[in-house]
C-alpha cells in the first residue's frame, strides 16, 4: 500500500497492511485529527477499511507560521 | 461510521462532538458553528464591511469562504511578507481563490513600507515570528481603518486560540488574558477585530477546504521551526485525544468565568496607551513597535 505524506511530499510504501484508518494514523505516530486521510479524492473517517492496492494521502493539519 | 443527520456514509468524525457527518451535513456544521460564534459575542453585522486578513492558509481561506458565502461584505487583504519561496507561492494562492470564489482582494507589499520580512530577520535580536506578527497587525489594523472598513476579521482557529490561553496563561500575562477573546472592540486607534472561526479546529477549516475545493497552502513559513505555538498545539491535541471536547470547554470557560477578572486588573494595573507620536497607533513606549523597526532599518528618520 502507499502512502504520500503532505506537505512533506514525501512517499511510503507499507508492506503490511494497516487493516483500517486508524491503525494506519496509529502507525504514522499521528492522531485522528491531525491529518486528513483521503483514497480517491474521498476523506475517510477512522473506522474506514484499507485494502492492499490502495493510495493514501495524508494531509498533515497542523499549521505554522 | 454513519452521517447523524442523514444516515449516509460519514466522510469527517469529529471525536468532540461525539459525531460524523457526510460532506453536505458536514458544511452545514461548519457554517452553523460560524453562526453561533458571531451571534453569541456579537461579532458582525450584515451591514459590516469586513476586511478579512488572507495568509494564504487553510483558516484564512476557510473564513473569506464562509463569510461571503454568508453574505457578508467581504474584502481580502493579503500582506506580501517578501520571504523568498514562502510568500511568492502564498500570493498566488490567495490571488487564485478570490478569483475562483469571486472574492475582492487588496495586497499590500510590505517592502514597499522598506520592511521585507528577511531584511528585518537580519537586523534584529528577537524571534522574527515576533517581529513578523507585530507588522502584519499594524498593516491590517491601519489598512482597515484607511479604507473605510468596520471591521477586521482573521481566521484565528480554536487550536490557535487555545495554545495562546495556555502560553498566556503559563506566563500569568495579564495584559494578554485581559483581552483574549473572539471580540477586541475598537477603541484608541485600534479597529475592532474579531475571530469568527474560534469555535473550529484546525481539522475542522482543513476539511472545509478540502471539501469545498479550496486551494490553500500547507508548506510552513521558513523562518517559523521552533516556534513555542507548535508545542502547545501538540500538547493540547494530546488532551484533546484523551478528553474530547476539552479545547472548547477551556476556552469558551475562560471566555465566561476568567476574562473579565483579567481585564478587570489590567483597568486597574495596565499600561496606558497613547497615540505614536509619528503614526498615531496606540503604544505604551514612546514609539510604536513598527515606527522603532522602520527606525532600525533607516526608512524613518
Amino acid at each position: 500500500m502507499k502512502v504520500f505524506i503532505e506537505p512533506e511530499n514525501k512517499e511510503i510504501e507499507l508492506p503490511r497492511r494497516p487493516k483500517t484508518v486508524l491503525s494506519l494514523l496509529n502507525k504514522l505516530n499521528l492522531r485522528p485529527t491531525q491529518a486528513l486521510v483521503i483514497r480517491d479524492g474521498q476523506l475517510l473517517t477512522p473506522d474506514r477499511r484499507l485494502y492492499h492496492n490502495d493510495n493514501i494521502t495524508i494531509r498533515l493539519v497542523i499549521s505554522r507560521g | 461510521m454513519k452521517c447523524r443527520r442523514c444516515q449516509k456514509q460519514a466522510v469527517v468524525a469529529l471525536p468532540s462532538h461525539n459525531t460524523a457527518f457526510c460532506a453536505d451535513c458536514y458544511l452545514l456544521f461548519f457554517k452553523r458553528q460560524v453562526e453561533k460564534a458571531i451571534k453569541d459575542h456579537k461579532l458582525l453585522t450584515q451591514n459590516d464591511k469586513v476586511l478579512v486578513a488572507i495568509s494564504g492558509g487553510k483558516d484564512s481561506l476557510a473564513l473569506t469562504w464562509q463569510l461571503a458565502n454568508l453574505g457578508y461584505d467581504v474584502t481580502g487583504l493579503h500582506i506580501d511578507l517578501a520571504i523568498p519561496d514562502s510568500s511568492e507561492k502564498a500570493r498566488e494562492i490567495t490571488t487564485n481563490f478570490c478569483k475562483k470564489f469571486n472574492i475582492k482582494l487588496k495586497i499590500l507589499e510590505i517592502k514597499n513600507e522598506g520592511l521585507a520580512i528577511p531584511e528585518v530577520k537580519k537586523r534584529i535580536r528577537r524571534p522574527v515570528c515576533s517581529v513578523c506578527g507585530q507588522i502584519k497587525r499594524y498593516y491590517f489594523n491601519k489598512f482597515a481603518l484607511d479604507h473605510g472598513f468596520t471591521v477586521l476579521a482573521t481566521g484565528h482557529n480554536l487550536n490557535d486560540e487555545v495554545a495562546r490561553l495556555l502560553s498566556n496563561t503559563l506566563r500569568w500575562d495579564t495584559a494578554y488574558l485581559s483581552d483574549q477573546g473572539p471580540l477586541l472592540p475598537a477603541e484608541n486607534g485600534f479597529m475592532r477585530k474579531v475571530k469568527p472561526l474560534y469555535r473550529l479546529t484546525e481539522f475542522e477549516t482543513a476539511n472545509l477546504c478540502y471539501l469545498v475545493g479550496i486551494e490553500y497552502g500547507f508548506t510552513p513559513c521558513p523562518y517559523s521551526s521552533g516556534a513555542s505555538f507548535t508545542y502547545y498545539k501538540q500538547l493540547l491535541d494530546e488532551l484533546e485525544f484523551n478528553q474530547p471536547g476539552r479545547k472548547l470547554q477551556f476556552y469558551e470557560g475562560f471566555l465566561k468565568r476568567g476574562q473579565k477578572a483579567f481585564k478587570l486588573l489590567e483597568q486597574k494595573q495596565g499600561q496606558e496607551l497613547n497615540p505614536c507620536p509619528e503614526c498615531g497607533y496606540p503604544t505604551s513606549g514612546e514609539l510604536c513597535g513598527v515606527c522603532r523597526i522602520k527606525k532600525m532599518m533607516g526608512v524613518m528618520k
